[in-house]
C-alpha cells in the first residue's frame, strides 16, 4: 500500500484557507479516501449519524505526481484528525512565508511539498504507527510534519465506504439556489436560541421556507422566486396573498413541495460550509424525504463556469416529526 | 367571535429594530422574565416587574414608529416572555442594514405578529404566543416628596460604574442627597463599606443637574439598584447620555434612562459626540425601586 504525491501551491491554499476550515465544522475527524483519480474527505458516512459531508477533489485540483497503489484496486482510506492536518498545512505556509521573499514563489526557496503515507515508530513505542507525512526540502534544511492517522480501512470497510459514497450521490429532484449564504447563516444563528428543530420546505416554484415552532412561538423565513434546478412548476397566482404557512401547506398538498424536519444545529453546520467560499449553494430534499441535501458549487476562478474538479455537498439527517 | 375579520388593535412599523432591542435589553435583568405590553393611541408601554420591589417601564412613543395605526377601544394589555420577545426582535435586526419590521396585535389566535417588510421575495415572520396578564400590577405610583423635587442627573456611564463598584460591600445601598454642599452619596455597607460621592461643584460634567432642598437618605437593596443599570447595552452607555434619579414620597426611587431609536443613516459603530438626537426618536426607560423598610435596614447594619 503506497501513496505519494506533491501538493500544489493551489492545493495547499485551497485546503488550508477554504476547505479544511469548513470541514472542521462538520466534525473533528473525517475519512480521507484516496483513489486513482480522486481524494475525498467524508464525514459520518459509515456511522450513519449526524450530518454527512462529502468533499471530492480530482487529483489535479490538489496534487501533482500523484502515485497510489494498493491491493484493493488502488484504493486507500483512513481516518484523520482535521485539526492536526490543518495545523500541519498552516505551519508549512508559515515556513514558506518566513523563508521566502514575498515576490519569490515558494518553490524558489523550498522544494515542493511532498505528502506520503508512512509507518513509523512513535517515541516510547515499538508498535509502528501510520502517519501522513508532509515533507518540504530546501537547499539547506528540510521540514517534516507527521500527522497521525488511523490504520488504513480494511477491504470490506473501504467497500462499505464506497457504497455509502455511491448512495450519498442521490440527487434531490428539485434544488433551489440559496440567496446570500451569509445572511441566511446570520439568521439561523439567531434562530438557534429559539428551538432545536427546524422545518425546511422546498417547492418546485422556487420557495424555500424555514420554520421553527415551540409552544410559545412560531418563527419562520420564507424566500421566494429562487432559481430552481430540476423539476419545477409554475406558481399559482391565487397563492400570492396567502401567509407563508398556508402557501407551503397548499404546495405540499398539491405535491409541488416537500417538508422535512432537521436539527437546527445541523442546518447551521451546513451553512458554515460558506467558510469554503463556494460561489453558490443549493438546497433540495432527497426523494421520499430521506434527507435534506445542500450542494455547494465552485466556479473556475474568473468565470461563471462550474469547476468540476471540486465538489462539496452535505446531507442532513431528517428527524422523526414526533421527536420535537 | 373571531377577531381575525376585524381590524387589529394595532399595526405599526419600525425602521430601527436595534434601538428597541437596546431599550428592552436594558430592562432584562433575569433570563426568564415576563413582560406586559400595554397599547394605546400614544404608543406601546412594556412593563416588567419583580413583585413589590422593582418595576421597569419602557415607553415606545408612537413617534418612534414610521407607521402607527391604532384601532382599539381602551388599552389592550397582554403578557409575553420578555426574553423571547427580545431574541425574536434581534433576529429581525440585521446589523448595518436598515430594515422595516411590522408589528401587529392580535393575530388570529391572539398572537403578537412580527413580519419583515424589506423585500417581497424574502420574508421573516414570528408569531409570539401571548397570555392574559396576571393580577393588577403592584402600585408603583410615584409622588413627589415635596414642592421641590429631590433629583439629580448623572452620566449613565458614571452611574453604572459606581453601582458596579458597590457590588463589593453588597446587600444594601444608602443614597443620600444633601443641599449644602450639593452632593450625592452612595454608600454600601456589608462585608465592608464603600462610599462614592458625586459633588455637584467638583464633578459638574458628571453630575449635570441637581435639585434638593433638604437632606434625604434612603436605602435600597443592592440587587435591585444594580438591575437599573447593569443591563444597559454598552452601545447605549457610549452614547454618553445622562440618567435621572428622583426620590419620591416614601423613598421610592425613580431611575430614568434614554435610549436612542434613531434611524440608522450612518454605520452603527458611529458615536455622535454631542449625543444629540431628535427628542421624538428616544425610547424612555423608567425604573421604580422600593426602599428597604427602615426596620430592615436597622437589622442589616
Amino acid at each position: 500500500m503506497k501513496f505519494k504525491a506533491f501538493l500544489t501551491e493551489n492545493g495547499i491554499n485551497l485546503l488550508e484557507k477554504r476547505i479544511l476550515p469548513a470541514l472542521d465544522k462538520m466534525g473533528k475527524v473525517s475519512h480521507l479516501y484516496l483513489t486513482r483519480d480522486h481524494a475525498i474527505f467524508l464525514h459520518n458516512l459509515l456511522t450513519g449519524h449526524g450530518i454527512q459531508s462529502v468533499a471530492q477533489f480530482k487529483k489535479e485540483a490538489l496534487f501533482e505526481d500523484y502515485r497510489i497503489s494498493s491491493q484493493n484496486d488502488d484504493k486507500i482510506a483512513f481516518s484523520i484528525d482535521l485539526s492536526l492536518l490543518h495545523r500541519a498545512l498552516r505551519s508549512i505556509l508559515t515556513i514558506y512565508a518566513e523563508s521566502g521573499e514575498a515576490h519569490n514563489p515558494p518553490e524558489f526557496n523550498f522544494g515542493r511539498l511532498q505528502i506520503k503515507l508512512v509507518k513509523k515508530l512513535p517515541p516510547h513505542s515499538n508498535q509502528p504507527t501510520p502517519f501522513l507525512t508532509f515533507e518540504t526540502k530546501g537547499s539547506k534544511s528540510a521540514v517534516i510534519q507527521d500527522v497521525p492517522i488511523s490504520k488504513p480501512l480494511s477491504r470490506a470497510d473501504v467497500q462499505e465506504l464506497q457504497m455509502a459514497l455511491d448512495g450519498a450521490q442521490e440527487m434531490p429532484k428539485t434544488l433551489v439556489k440559496v440567496p446570500e449564504l451569509n445572511s441566511l447563516q446570520n439568521f439561523v444563528d439567531r434562530m438557534k436560541h429559539v428551538g432545536d428543530v427546524m422545518g425546511v420546505s422546498i417547492s418546485k416554484y422556487g420557495d424555500l421556507h424555514l420554520q421553527m415552532s415551540t409552544t410559545l412561538i412560531r418563527l419562520g423565513a420564507e424566500f421566494r422566486k429562487l432559481m430552481v434546478i430540476g423539476e419545477r412548476a409554475n406558481e399559482r397566482p391565487e397563492d400570492g396573498n396567502l401567509s407563508a404557512q398556508s402557501r407551503t401547506e397548499r404546495a405540499v398538498q398539491r405535491g409541488d413541495a416537500m417538508t422535512v424536519q432537521v436539527s437546527v444545529k445541523h442546518f447551521f453546520k451546513s451553512l458554515q460550509c460558506s467558510l469554503a467560499r463556494p460561489d453558490c449553494a443549493f438546497y433540495g430534499i432527497a426523494p421520499q424525504g430521506s434527507c435534506l441535501t445542500v450542494i455547494f458549487q465552485f466556479f473556475i476562478p474568473g468565470t461563471r463556469q462550474t469547476d468540476k474538479s471540486i465538489s462539496l455537498h452535505c446531507r442532513l439527517p431528517v428527524l422523526d416529526p414526533g421527536s420535537n | 367571535m373571531s377577531s381575525s375579520v376585524e381590524a387589529p388593535d394595532l399595526v405599526c412599523e419600525l425602521d430601527n429594530v436595534q434601538g428597541i432591542v437596546d431599550a428592552l435589553t436594558s430592562v432584562r435583568w433575569k433570563r426568564h422574565q415576563d413582560a406586559v405590553l400595554e397599547l394605546s393611541e400614544h404608543g406601546i408601554v412594556i412593563i416588567v416587574e419583580e413583585i413589590s420591589c422593582l418595576q421597569a417601564k419602557v415607553y415606545l412613543q408612537r413617534e418612534l414608529f414610521v407607521r402607527y395605526e391604532y384601532g382599539a377601544q381602551g388599552r389592550p394589555r397582554f403578557g409575553v416572555s420578555l426574553g423571547l420577545f427580545v431574541d425574536c426582535l434581534k433576529i429581525f435586526s440585521v446589523p448595518g442594514r436598515s430594515n422595516i419590521l411590522e408589528i401587529q396585535y392580535p393575530g388570529p389566535d391572539m398572537q403578537l405578529l412580527l413580519k419583515s417588510l424589506d423585500s417581497l421575495d424574502a420574508c421573516l415572520y414570528a408569531e409570539i404566543r401571548t397570555r392574559i396578564p396576571e393580577t393588577v400590577s403592584w402600585d408603583y405610583s410615584f409622588e413627589p416628596a415635596g414642592s421641590i423635587p429631590l433629583s439629580f442627573t448623572v452620566k449613565s456611564a458614571a452611574l453604572k460604574e459606581a453601582i458596579d463598584d458597590l457590588e463589593w460591600p453588597g446587600s444594601s445601598i444608602q443614597i443620600t442627597l444633601q443641599p449644602d454642599p450639593p452632593s450625592v452619596t452612595l454608600r454600601g455597607e456589608g462585608h465592608g463599606d464603600l462610599q462614592i460621592d458625586f459633588s455637584y461643584y467638583a464633578n459638574s460634567d458628571l453630575l449635570t443637574a441637581f435639585s434638593c432642598d433638604r437632606q434625604i437618605s434612603h436605602s435600597y437593596k443592592y440587587k435591585f439598584l444594580r438591575a437599573t443599570t447593569s443591563n444597559i447595552p454598552s452601545s447605549v452607555i457610549k452614547d454618553n447620555r445622562g440618567s435621572k434619579l428622583t426620590i419620591g414620597r416614601g423613598g421610592m426611587l425613580k431611575v430614568q434612562h434614554l435610549v436612542s431609536v434613531a434611524k440608522l443613516s450612518v454605520p452603527h459603530t458611529h458615536v455622535d459626540s454631542a449625543g444629540y438626537q431628535q427628542p421624538s426618536r428616544i425610547a424612555y426607560i423608567e425604573f421604580f425601586v422600593k426602599p428597604e423598610v427602615e426596620d430592615d435596614t436597622g437589622n442589616d447594619s
